[in-house]
């Protein structure tokens, strides 16, 4: 099989993406009181509605409406105020009523967008880049320095229920296929489920990875859901069909299921788009089917094959009043909107200089950014504080990240590192008190021994020197070894204050007390 | 002394008031009387003999107490429900196999509010298969007999309520009704038979047919008795959506007559292919009457309600085929036994729990939600029903309740009618109410001429007016009398 | 009589309802649905263009929802009391993709 970079020069790919979420921050269930809850005893959160009894009846759950109103807001959809519920018929078992109550033609957010910046290795699966010089547009790319700009587009987020969950039995690893029975449990049945589909504006596999991160950033920060990929809270299909360059027809597409990762969805579609080419090359015929990512394996499968269009007999829900939603509805849900991560990454560049790299790599996760925010909130209360900014800013995107990547599962709020650890930590970093070297020695004990920075630096003897005697020896050499900044000084310049400082840590390796070095310059310039 | 299924509900409790019985003689005297005379007519499919008898000892330690008229509007009156109603702890059969062995974990709202205005609940009661027919011999369990003929239907869906209300085995019991199943065997079995405003009562707990289509309602031999139970049954309920609050006493302006009152006469109804001469006599006789008490007879149109028919035969099975996709022997319901894999299991229970109406509305309902059939049938049904609507508006623009027939036949004889296109004529007047939403309800006037059965007219009110019927019906009461008990059943008789 | 529907379209209806019917009933469900599906005609010749739908008869009834608060739950054995089949707290059912595939 060729690369996605050779199939690349003779191909385009067209990849649109459905992303489902359930709305796990939420007490109870779409339409019934029912507790929401991952992991508890199969069918002890059911009840008539959950369970399709005859006779039960759908009230939706007022939380969830708003919940997805404010997706819709976090990702610049038009909410429509007019929409009712439908029902999509068909028969299978997780789904207790046989039919999935969901919405219509109209759903409540309709035309958003995202804007997602491509950069590093992931832009150079963009095919011939380098054509465009920065700024120039092509499509719904534009040109960066270090990449390029994707413009995406939302068809829609639509209101939905979740299924009920199977154990299948007596097959290979649990799997449905040479099962001979199944287990069914409706826990989850009814679970407040939005889905977001694109429009087909994605053209590489490194453009729909980025897509589904950034929309669990912003899913994250808006707080809808807990968007776990493997606990199955946040799922993804892709639709994938290849063109032609040049050609604007579309082709025959596969669509690849219930993809529980970043990479797999990557490589999934990456894999998928080599075997089209490969198929299509080959004189061979793509069909309508759906298909299964096995990563061990690196290939897909297939699951079923799509002979015609599904009838679901879809038809407005009789048992649900439709929606007309009011301006003082939205308008509280838009009060509810907090700083969204690219507002967050702007902010981060205009307030405190950092660049468009830190920015965004700071807000790639809601606890780093929070964390971020936390630090510099402690900082303002410093003189210059975000002079400590850019520093706050390569701890968290490398040693922390680092530390959070490495144990896995730890929550950044449960570790040692506390907000003024970090700023103790790059406080000393900046005062030239300790060096980078030995911040990262430092940042390591701090999670080891739940110690305070200052501590540790005294305990690991890069105490500073702290002996006047000592001290008024070096500023005394220094004073000596300057005589023009000594005049200069004398004259009024106050700032050489900092260079004296200066001379006098490097001559002391870092170790001097700043504070007892400063005294004694006073005094003896004074 | 009269049985208390012939009592009215003020009797009752004068009775209870009286200390001349307990409510628990009437819980009792009930199922003896049940025991004796059901055998003939077949209307209890399940009686509830330890609930109504808890029921009964509420009561009667609150007469005790001095305190029966807290007990609400129905305390110490025995109550059936149609078996599409579930109760907890009873069978809720729909008169179906696939439901023969189901127990209700959950109490419908419309039972639950008789429950609590001190009603004590004696059974389930007979119907047509999930409600679809109008005669109940579509029930799994075997038909029931009109009290009035045996040999004939009661009429249907809700034959079973109307039945035990006519033999006199209780005076109050609830059906609903989506396209006349309350109202025809009303007028089958000559009693007072309500269907209100959609979202008067509530849905939940009621097994669906048609979503958009169904209401409960009582049957009774008295108006007032109507009333009373419709205060009970009445208003909001937070767990049906398109339930409304409904703060009516269906009592207060019963006395107060028709003089003044504008009522409707459509006169296309009055001509409609079908109606027999006896019960077009009695609408007209009927109308007549209401004239010398005082009313004015206006002729209003209702130029769209010839295409409700159609309408509902689409609305009707679409939303039935969803609502009974449910059945699928997976988490209750039939399940045929011995299936190696799901779709042998699904494809044999469905066969085998559903009679030929039930499977017959269901691919009707499939086929026309089916693409590029929907927008034939399914959609025009809906645009359909916004002219219906708008029909009725512009009537109830020139009158306070409108007069039709309800049937246009007495009760016809078991097996008359075969075909299904000809058995969905009995609800030819029936239908376009349901389909706009407001309230009808059956009156009887009397026998008709040339049958010598009952023959009932219809009321049909604004949206949420539906007290405006119950006003004309009680001055058609003052005419009639009172609803009597099947003349077979009277007095105890037992119809043998 | 306008045939409407033909055996084989029946046959796939049946399917799609999982309804298993023979094959006599296949041909008197077909004669039945065509017949039934004959007398709606009235709603095929109204001009409607224009005509709004009312998909719900609840006049301005709208946004009715509940607030997201935890309601009483079954227990496990409520929740299977009526289960045809059961095992370790879960609905029990025969094999699934006997049934001809995934959804």
């Amino acid at each position: 099989m060729k690369t996605l970079e050779e199939v690349f020069e003779t191909w385009e790919a067209v990849i649109g993406l459905e992303i489902h979420a359930e709305l796990t921050t939420l007490e109870t269930k779409m339409f019934c009181g029912c507790k929401l809850e991952f992991g508890a005893d199969p069918n002890t959160h059911t009840c008539p509605v959950c369970l399709g009894l005859p006779g039960a009846l759908p009230v939706p759950n007022r939380a969830a409406i708003e919940s997805i109103v404010l997706a819709g807001l976090a990702t610049n959809c038009d909410i429509e105020k007019h929409s009712m519920f439908y029902r999509k018929n068909y028969m299978y078992p997780d789904m207790a009523k046989n039919f999935q109550t969901t919405q219509g033609p109209i759903a409540f957010c309709m035309r958003g967008h995202l804007d997602l910046d491509v950069d590093g290795r992931g832009a150079s699966e963009r095919y011939r880049l380098d054509a465009l010089k920065p700024g120039e547009a092509e499509g719904n790319i534009t040109r960066t320095e270090d990449g390029y700009v994707a413009h995406v587009g939302i068809t829609r987020i639509h209101m939905e229920e979740d299924a009920g969950k199977m154990i299948h039995l007596g097959g290979g690893e649990g799997r449905i296929a040479g099962a001979t029975q199944s287990l069914v449990d409706y826990n989850r049945a009814g679970t407040p489920l939005i889905e977001l589909v694109t429009e087909p504006d994605l053209r590489t596999p490194e453009e729909a990875r980025l897509f589904m991160q950034k929309l669990r950033q912003i899913y994250l920060a808006i707080g809808i859901s807990d968007c776990s990929m493997e606990e199955g809270s946040l799922r993804c299909d892709g639709n994938v069909s290849l063109r032609r360059r040049g050609s604007t027809g579309l082709g025959t597409k596969t669509e690849l299921k219930n993809i529980n990762s970043f990479k797999n969805l990557h490589d999934g579609l990456a894999y998928e788009i080599c075997r089209q080419a490969e198929v299509l090359e080959e004189g061979g015929t793509i069909y309508q089917e759906t298909r299964h990512w096995d990563p061990s394996a690196k290939r897909t499968i297939v699951m079923r094959v799509k002979e015609t269009a599904d009838d679901y007999r879809l038809f407005p829900e009789p048992d649900l009043a439709p929606y007309d939603l009011s301006d003082e509805f939205i308008e509280a849900v838009r009060a509810k909107l907090p700083e969204l991560p690219d507002q967050k990454a702007a902010r981060y560049s205009a307030d405190f200089g950092l660049s468009a790299y830190d920015a965004r790599h700071l807000v790639d996760h809601r606890a780093t950014a929070d964390f971020f925010d936390e630090c510099m909130a402690l900082a303002a209360a410093e003189a210059d504080g975000s002079k400590f900014a850019k520093p706050l800013a390569n701890l968290i995107i490398n040693d922390v990240t680092a530390y959070l990547n490495a144990h896995e599962g730890e929550a950044l709020a449960d570790t040692p590192l506390t907000a003024a650890r970090a700023l103790s930590l790059v406080k000393l970093l900046t005062a030239d008190t300790i060096s980078s070297k030995q911040a990262k020695e430092v940042f390591a004990a701090i999670m080891d021994e739940d110690k305070d920075p200052d501590a540790i630096v005294e305990a690991r003897g890069m105490k500073q020197v702290s002996d006047t005697g000592a001290i008024e020896a070096v500023v005394d050499e220094v004073i000596a070894a300057n005589p023009d900044e000594v005049a200069r000084y004398r004259d009024g310049n106050d700032k050489l204050i900092g260079f004296f400082v200066g001379q006098c840590m490097k001559a002391m390796r870092g170790q001097g007390n700043p504070k007892i070095i400063n005294e004694l310059l006073a005094k003896k310039l004074g | 002394m009269a049985t208390f299924g012939e009592m009215s509900i003020r009797e009752i409790q004068r009775g209870l008031a009286a200390k001349e019985f307990s409510a628990a003689d009437v819980a009792r005297g009930t199922f003896e009387r049940i025991a004796a005379a059901d055998e003939t007519v077949h209307s209890f499919l399940e009686t509830t003999e330890t609930l109504a008898l808890d029921a009964a000892a509420r009561i009667d330690a609150a007469i005790a107490e001095g305190r029966l008229a807290e007990m609400g509007p129905l305390a110490g009156v025995p109550v059936g429900y149609k078996d599409n109603m579930n109760l907890t702890g009873t069978h809720t059969t729909c008169s179906s196999n696939m439901l023969k062995n189901y127990v209700s974990p959950y109490t419908a709202t419309c039972v639950e509010n008789t429950l609590r205005a001190g009603a004590l609940p004696i059974g389930k009661l007979n119907m047509d298969e999930f409600a679809f027919g109008s005669s109940t011999e579509t029930s799994a369990f075997g038909p029931t007999r009109n009290p009035w003929d045996l040999e004939r239907v009661p009429g249907g869906s809700s034959g079973g309520s109307a039945a035990a209300v006519a033999a006199g085995l209780v005076p109050v019991t609830l059906g609903s009704d989506t396209g006349g199943s309350i109202r025809q065997p009303g007028s089958f079995c000559g009693l007072v038979a309500v269907k209100p405003t959609y979202g008067v009562v509530s849905r939940y707990g009621v097994v669906a047919f048609g979503s958009s289509l169904d209401q409960v309602g009582p049957f009774t031999r008295t108006v007032e008795d109507a009333a009373l139970a419709l205060n009970a049954l009445a208003g909001r309920d937070e767990l049906d959506c398109t339930s409304q609050p409904c703060d009516v006493d269906f009592t207060a302006n019963l006395a107060e007559g028709v003089a003044g009152m504008k009522i409707g006469i459509v006169p296309a109804f009055m001509e409609a292919q079908g109606l027999t001469a006896e019960v077009k006599a009695k609408v007209a006789e009927a109308a007549d009457q209401l004239r010398k008490l005082g009313a004015e007879l206006v002729e209003v149109e209702l130029p769209h309600a010839q295409a409700a028919m159609s309408a509902y035969y689409v609305l009707g099975p679409c939303e039935a085929f969803s609502n009974l996709a449910r059945f699928d022997s997976v988490r209750y319901g039939y399940c045929d036994p011995g299936h190696k894999d799901l779709g042998s299991q699904y494809e044999a229970s469905r066969h085998e729990g559903f009679g030929p109406e039930a499977r017959r509305r269901i691919m009707l309902g499939s086929y026309l939600l089916s693409a590029g059939v929907y927008d034939k049938y399914y959609y025009p049904a809906q645009q359909v029903r916004t002219l219906i609507t708008q029909d009725y508006t512009s009537a109830y623009e020139q009158v306070d309740c409108i007069l039709t027939p309800v049937a246009p036949r007495t009760a016809f004889k078991f097996g008359e009618i075969g075909d299904p296109t000809e058995m969905y004529l009995s609800d030819m007047f029936t239908i376009s109410i349901n389909i706009a939403g407001n309230g009808g309800m059956s009156v009887p006037v009397g026998l008709g001429a040339d049958t010598n059965l009952p023959v009932g007219v219809q009321l049909i009110a604004p949206a949420f007016k539906d007290k405006n019927m119950l006003r004309v019906a009680a001055a058609l009461e003052t005419v009639y009398g009172v609803a009597p008990v099947a003349p077979a059943f009277a007095d105890g008789k037992v119809g043998a | 009589m306008t045939q409407h529907l033909s055996e084989a379209d029946v046959r796939g209806i049946a399917e799609y309802t999982r309804i298993g019917l023979t094959a006599e009933e296949v041909v008197t469900m077909t004669a039945d649905l065509n017949a039934i599906i004959d007398s709606l005609a009235p709603i095929t010749e109204f001009d409607l263009d224009g005509v709004e739908p009312t998909f719900h008869p609840i006049g301005d009834l709208s946004n009715v929802m509940r607030e997201d608060k935890v309601r009483g739950s079954f227990t496990q054995a409520v929740a299977l009391e009526n289960a045809p089949k059961q095992e370790d707290g879960s609905f029990l059912i025969p094999s699934i993709l006997g049934e001809g595939g995934d959804r």
